[in-house]
């Protein structure tokens, strides 16, 4: 279904307003008009195009999934609960000094910094934390700076602002870590390839983050700093079911929250959400429910498979055999995502066949519902 | 500008009426002269302030019209003649203090002019100021052409000692700013001599006479001098009656409509059967001269600016004629044949006499006026808008960004300046409201007091450097004692600009060209105990950073100086550019930015333009000068700027 797009205007009332907006940032940062601030995307001024490019990929207004997939996957939308896979495997850097700053196994810092090496990208869109512990985006050019921002702040923020602030005649390709939200609207663009703006062909490689929830940036960060020292904070990590817990790992020890206590700061947004693997990825990574250090990776396409035989050989990954057991659980808490996003996105419109932004079949819709 | 002050009594002049004006006054022997600036009075002082020093009198520009009225006050008291100047809006500012000068009276002559302005083409309001003389009680004179507005000037001084009283001159746009022939006077050149003396009230032993009161006695000594002034009036010479001894319609007129109806008549080929009778002395309104006039015809026109001031105290008096006059018919704004708002010009009048006098009237051929219509839907509307370059414009720019980052509905409380244009496409409609001076910070002060009732809307007062002097330090000081929570954004741009580029208090020269005291700004606001900043307003990225920060912060009061001189001001001085600025067409890529045309839509700088043949955005080289604002806000870089 193709769908139509419409101008900023629409784009505020149907997604912003709304609480649709997931921070993804593909929206800003294309025009004088729409910037990121703080936790919000805002508009400065009024525009009159009709038809806006902020509305055309931004991942929470009318999203054609089958076409999407035809374009990354020269295929319908998989109804394997973790999408289109190619392979899965388990992974963790063979570099001690990456594996110290990873989150868990190290596994996306790896891949870029091969990437780079081998130069499949010249330079990677990755998001870092500041001394504070504010995210921010931040191009990497080499192993260093990709290792800056390993880590995850748990927060939402507009990474795919970077990207169309890229000069419009560069050539460098691009590398970009991307939540499930962001890998989407590489995707919208990928299929109707954006105008005024950096070509999207530059982008090579898509890494995805599994992704239960985000937080908004204001009021979490606000939490932290009343309850943190937060120079003294180094990591932030929240550990799978059953687990409950958030924990601060800082230079005086580790520090935890009840998950309930965070929970009221999770992007309201998260609840429409069905894609917990970063489905539209070259490679999706995430941790291994019960392994601590090691990465659970998904790789989707041929340019994934590429870059993980090659990070295998040149002996940059330890890579393994994910237990059946962890895969089920897996692919359990994946169909759970969708359901419950399922169901909270009908409950809002008060009708299936109107699914926000979803542009699904309605076998598959029945399927996951049943 | 010179002359004013020429010594050539017997011939004639092309002067301003404002120029008149200030003339009658030398005339009449003034020595002291204050005002602020305000359209359309602002020439009276600026012409008086150039030669004050060659005429040894003292012409200021006061900090706001009550102190000026005052000042002259003061002066007459002390025996030396003064004028006071202002515009409307100068009245309202001035009228407690005149009120209660009205109840003591004055010292030599003392005259106040009010300079209205119908149609409000340069005022945030239309009122008629006549009004207030009846009100008050004291004499109105309204000259009808420049030789009057001298002329009248002149004689009110005389008039007002006469009286013991101050006397009200009434001008209006076309009055001050028509140009006409003048015959000069003489210019005395005795020297003065100032003494206050102490003279007594006659009601009350031992109080002085300008201590106001007793009331209501003085009350009454007022109205009998009115009575005095009617006498006068009576046989004013400047009152005159122009047609046939009857008439089939009378027109009553004042002022600057008094050219109107004589055009009217003369477009109609009337002259022989409506009579003009022009009213100069217009209150106390001379009873036996008007019902004189009521007896020429049954049918009487009235026209005037902007109320129905004379037509209702005619009305007044036609219901004490004798039961067995003739019934007379009136008309004008009651009646809806002149309207009773907006200024009028000859073909109001014209379509007016011909209605009343059942004639058809054709201005002009019918296909001929229908073309003319349909054409003039074609012109463009001109937006209002500031000039290139002004700092106004980077400053709304700034104000306008940080409040959509700021996301919770923030704007400014407007006022009276060249950044008044808040309201307007120029300033990016920030101002939410905009009424008098001061008044900006003043209804700031509660809108940022309703926290109790869940207001959480940032709230940024704005006004200029004059502005502040004028009426905004005690809605500041309010401000800070009464605990409200606001941004002042005082837009020191050195210049009372929009009325001309008059000194100030903060300009560091008087109105006659002396150096004076700077009065530091930041310095007397943190004496209140505000928290002061300052920014260079073409410094967008730390302007709006400073201004989010602020609106973001805990409360209270916290005053921002967005320092940086007019443009108009800087050209004269610096008399270059800071640089050149120039669109390069190979990097503007027109409608296809895809921006939605950022620079000419939205910043609408009118150096900037729509070349609409190249389809690209374009420098106007005769209307840019130089400000290099534009630079930052195109998303292509493709405008350029050059330091010169």
């Amino acid at each position: 279904m193709d769908m139509k797009i419409e101008s900023c205007r629409e784009l505020i009332e149907e997604v912003i307003d709304t609480g649709l907006c997931t921070y993804c940032g593909a929206c800003a940062g294309g025009c004088p008009y729409l910037v990121s601030f703080k936790d919000r995307i805002v508009l400065l001024d009024n525009c009159t195009i009709s038809e806006g490019q902020c509305y055309q990929y931004c991942p929470r207004t009318h999203t054609d999934i089958d076409g999407i997939s035809q374009q990354i996957f020269g295929a319908a939308y998989s109804e394997d609960e973790l999408g289109a896979v190619k392979e899965v495997l388990t992974a963790r850097s063979t570099d001690s000094h990456i594996r110290e700053r990873a989150q868990y196994g190290g596994t996306v810092t790896t891949l870029l910094s091969l990437a780079l090496e081998e130069g499949f990208i010249d330079c990677a869109i990755l998001a870092k934390m500041s001394n504070d512990k504010i995210p921010g985006t931040f191009l990497a050019r080499n192993k260093e700076e990709i290792l800056q921002g390993a880590g995850t702040s748990y927060m939402a923020y507009p990474v795919l602002e970077a990207l169309n602030q890229i000069p419009k005649d560069s050539t460098e390709r691009l590398g970009i870590v991307a939540t499930p939200c962001q890998a989407l609207a590489l995707s919208k663009m990928k299929k109707d390839p954006p105008q005024n703006r950096v070509n999207i062909e530059n982008v090579k490689l898509v890494v995805g983050l599994f992704c239960t929830w985000a937080l908004g940036l204001d009021k979490f960060h606000q939490f932290l700093s009343e309850n943190l020292d937060l120079p003294q904070v180094i990591k932030f990590d929240s550990p799978p079911p059953p687990a409950n817990r958030f924990d601060v790992y800082s230079k005086s020890g580790k520090l935890s929250f009840p998950l309930d206590e965070i929970r009221k700061f999770i992007m309201p947004t998260c609840t429409y959400c069905l894609d917990m693997t970063a489905e539209f990825a070259d490679i999706s990574v995430g941790s291994v429910e019960g392994i601590e250090g090691w990465n659970t990776v998904l790789v989707r396409t041929d340019a994934g498979v590429k870059l993980i035989e090659l990070s295998k050989a040149k002996g940059e990954l330890d890579t393994g055999h994910l237990p059946s057991q962890s895969l089920a659980h897996l692919k359990e808490a994946a169909l759970l995502k969708k359901r419950r996003a399922l169901k909270e996105i009908i409950k809002k419109t008060g009708d299936k066949k109107k699914l926000l932004y979803l542009g699904l079949q309605e076998s598959i819709v029945d399927r996951l519902l049943a | 500008m010179a002359s004013i002050e020429l010594d050539a009594p017997g011939t004639m002049q092309l002067l301003l009426g404002n120029e008149a004006i200030a003339r009658g006054a030398l005339e009449a022997g003034i020595g002291f002269a204050a005002s602020y600036p305000g359209t359309p009075a602002s020439e009276i002082m600026d012409n008086l302030a150039s030669i004050a020093n060659d005429m040894g009198i003292h012409a200021e520009w006061s900090v706001n019209e009550k102190v000026a009225l005052e000042a002259a006050a003061g002066a007459s008291f002390a025996g030396i003649r003064a004028i006071a100047s202002m515009k409307q809006n100068g009245l309202n500012v001035s009228s407690d203090f005149l009120i209660n000068l009205a109840m003591t009276g004055i010292g030599k002559g003392l005259i106040l002019v009010v300079a209205d302005d119908p149609g409000a083409i340069s005022s945030s309001n239309e009122q008629d100021s006549r009004n207030i003389c009846k009100w008050i009680d004291i004499p109105l004179l309204e000259p009808g052409n420049t030789q009057e507005a001298k002329d009248m000037t002149k004689w009110a001084f005389e008039l007002s000692e006469e009286l013991d009283t101050i006397c009200m001159v009434r001008s209006v746009n076309r009055i001050g700013h028509t140009r006409g022939n003048v015959k000069l006077g003489e210019l005395p050149k005795k020297e003065q001599r100032a003494y206050f003396p102490n003279i007594w009230n006659k009601f009350e032993p031992m109080r002085s006479k300008f201590a106001a009161g007793p009331f209501p006695q003085l009350h009454n000594v007022l109205h009998q001098k009115l009575a005095k002034a009617e006498e006068k009036f009576e046989s004013s010479p400047f009152n005159w009656y122009m047609g046939p001894d009857n008439v089939e319609l009378l027109v009553i007129t004042s002022g600057a409509s008094t050219s109107c109806c004589t055009e009217a008549v003369k477009e109609l080929k009337l002259e022989d059967k409506v009579g003009i009778f022009k009213l100069a002395t217009t209150w106390p309104i001379p009873e036996n001269l008007i019902e004189k006039q009521l007896s020429r015809s049954q049918k009487v026109l009235f026209v005037e600016e902007v109320d129905p001031f004379i037509e209702r105290s005619v009305m007044e008096l036609a219901a004490n004629l004798p039961p067995d006059s003739p019934h007379l018919i009136f008309y004008g704004k009651r009646s809806g044949h002149i309207p009773s708002y907006g200024e009028l010009n000859p073909d109001l009048v014209i379509n007016a006499i011909a209605n009343v006098m059942g004639i058809p009237y054709q201005a002009r051929d019918i296909n001929y006026d229908k073309e003319a219509q349909e054409l003039s839907k074609a012109v463009p509307v001109r937006a209002l808008n500031l000039c290139p370059g002004c700092p106004h414009r980077a400053t709304f720019w700034a104000v306008k960004n940080a409040f959509q980052l700021d996301g919770r509905d923030g704007f400014i409380c407007g006022d009276i300046g060249c950044y008044a244009l808040g309201f307007a496409a120029g300033g990016y409609y920030q101002s939410r409201t905009m009424h008098a001076m001061g008044s900006g910070a003043g209804v700031a002060n509660g809108l940022g007091n309703l926290r109790q009732f869940g207001f959480e809307q940032p709230v940024i007062a704005m006004c200029g450097d004059s502005t502040f002097f004028h009426a905004t330090i005690p809605a500041l000081i309010n401000g800070v004692y009464n605990k409200s929570n606001f941004i002042l954004l005082i837009l020191d741009n050195s210049a009372t600009a929009m009325t001309g580029f008059q000194p100030h208090p903060g300009t560091g020269m008087t109105g006659s060209g002396e150096p004076a005291i700077s009065i530091n700004i930041e310095a007397l606001c943190r004496s209140l105990g505000a928290n002061v900043e300052v920014c260079d307003p073409f410094d967008l990225k730390n302007t709006t950073a400073t201004l989010l920060r602020l609106m973001t912060e805990e409360g209270g009061i916290n005053v921002v100086i967005m320092r940086r001189e007019c443009e108009m001001v800087r050209a004269k001085r610096k008399k270059k550019f800071p640089y050149v600025v120039h669109v390069d067409p190979d990097i503007c890529i027109g409608e296809a930015c895809g921006c939605d045309r950022v620079c000419t839509r939205v910043l609408q700088c009118p150096g900037l333009i729509w070349d609409k043949q190249a389809g690209k955005s374009k420098i106007d080289e005769a209307v840019c000068t130089g400000c290099g604002l534009c630079v930052d806000i195109c998303p292509e870089g493709a405008i350029i700027k050059s330091p010169t």
